[in-house]
């Protein structure tokens, strides 16, 4: 039986390299490279013009208009969130990245029961999408994007552009990631970006039927009991059990995690209706 | 809601800051930009700057502060920002950013000093600003409000300012 392959090493390369990136850009941009610019609110690379979709939703709710530049930026985006999934979140963001070190660090010194409670995840979706709802309705009500001015992926990609290129003192950008970094501390685990970053939310609801997803196929599982992909997932969810908008970013923890081959990620529908761990019923 | 659509503090916000060239109209160029920072890393002469926390919300946003360095009007930020805050133009003499104001009481040519540095240095040559007969500095219609005269003045304080056009 072929083991699937391993996913983290690759996805910790591609974080990590995001990250770097983000670290010397501002020195490639003081030394006159400007053919990569911006930063995770909107990139340009060469010729392409990528914006992030929340952002982008913020500034027509702040504005009240479309324009055609904003259109074409995002295409590319929603295109690569619709077939692969939100991605974004666990292979791109550097503040994932920080997350995911910082959720580590805390359970390491605090101790923490590193297992999951079995539905937690679910409880999260109403929660994710309010947070996406009042981050647009706040940008409509004060007429600025909001998202763009407060989301991690911005601000964390931003600290370095002021630090090293544009030479103004990070005081806006720099305690509103302190303020993210506390609630990164003192919420449940991997709140900020489970819950609460809109940015993410966003991502997860442009997933369609056939978007890149892990599929669960029962009839392999070799240990329903102890369940390590569940264990696995960095975001506490049961691949096994999990719908289309439960907040699955496709690390793929759980299929690298899954001692047999009964996880597999996969582009078409399901294979099967999404089976459902038993309820007790009374 | 009207009031409330010109930020979250305007009160704290002061006078609104000279937006690059293209920038739209002031509440709406607040809504558009994202602060992604592109306009300002295009900018070859270092004039565009992002605001400091003093602006509020509006932290983050571009601003010329022509004293320190004007917009040369070399055009590389407006076709580089994403949203539409800057119009994606490319003729120097559509741009709107302010426009000069003499103040009469230290302009050296109104005191009867021979000075022509503003007239000099325009970079509309005679079209935004001119002399008239008596060899004082006239501001035209013309005037793009890229803050060259006001960079160039030689007045301590200078005499010719650009008031932003944006912010009406």
């Amino acid at each position: 039986m072929n083991k699937p392959r391993r996913w983290t090493p690759l996805r910790r390369s591609v974080q990590l390299a995001v990250a770097l990136l983000y670290l010397v850009l501002p020195f490639l941009n003081r030394w006159g490279l400007r053919g990569f610019m911006g930063n995770l609110a909107s990139l340009k690379v060469g010729p392409v013009d990528l914006l992030e979709p929340a952002v982008a939703l913020s500034v027509v709710l702040a504005a009240g208009k479309i324009t055609a530049s904003l259109v074409l930026a995002l295409l590319p985006v929603v295109a690569l969130a619709v077939v692969l999934g939100p991605v974004f979140c666990s292979w791109v963001c550097p503040w994932g990245l920080l997350s995911e070190g910082l959720d580590y660090l805390k359970i390491r010194t605090l101790h923490l029961h590193r297992t999951w409670t079995a539905d937690g995840y679910r409880k999260l979706r109403p929660l994710r999408m309010a947070a996406l709802l009042v981050f647009l309705l706040a940008s409509s009500v004060v007429a600025s994007p909001l998202v763009a001015l407060l989301a991690p992926p911005r601000l964390v990609t931003a600290l370095p552009q002021e630090l090293f290129y544009l030479s103004v003192r990070p005081v806006v950008t720099g305690s509103v990631l302190l303020l993210w970094l506390l609630a990164e501390l003192f919420l449940p685990r991997r709140w900020v970006c489970r819950a609460l970053c809109p940015v993410g939310a966003l991502w997860n609801f442009l997933r369609l039927p056939w978007t890149l997803q892990v599929r669960f196929e029962p009839t392999l599982c070799v240990d329903p009991k102890v369940a390590p992909c569940h264990l696995h997932c960095p975001w506490g969810i049961d691949p096994r059990s999990m719908g289309r908008f439960d907040g699955c970013t496709n690390c793929l923890r759980c299929v690298e995690g899954c001692p047999s081959t009964a996880l597999r990620a996969g582009f078409g529908k399901p294979m099967d209706p999404p089976v459902r761990t038993k309820k007790v019923s009374t | 809601m009207k009031a409330s659509r010109r930020g979250l503090f305007p009160a704290l916000c002061g006078r609104v800051p000279l937006r690059p060239p293209g920038a739209r109209p002031e509440p709406e160029f607040a809504a558009l930009c994202i602060r992604c920072n592109r306009c300002i890393t295009a900018c070859p002469y270092k004039t565009l700057k992002p605001a400091s926390w003093i602006y509020g919300e509006r932290a983050g946003t571009p601003l010329v502060v022509p004293r320190k360095i004007p917009c040369y009007l070399c055009m590389a930020c407006p076709p580089v920002c994403p949203t539409g805050a800057l119009d994606p133009i490319t003729d120097k003499r559509a741009v709107r950013m302010g426009l000069a104001v003499v103040d009469p009481e230290s302009c050296f040519a109104h005191q009867g000093i021979l000075c022509r540095t503003c007239v000099d240095e325009c970079p509309l040559e005679g079209e935004a600003i001119y002399q008239d007969g008596e060899l004082k500095p006239v501001v035209t219609e013309k005037c793009v409000g890229c803050g060259v005269c006001e960079k160039v003045c030689p007045v301590a304080e200078p005499a010719i300012v650009v008031r932003p056009r944006g912010d009406q």
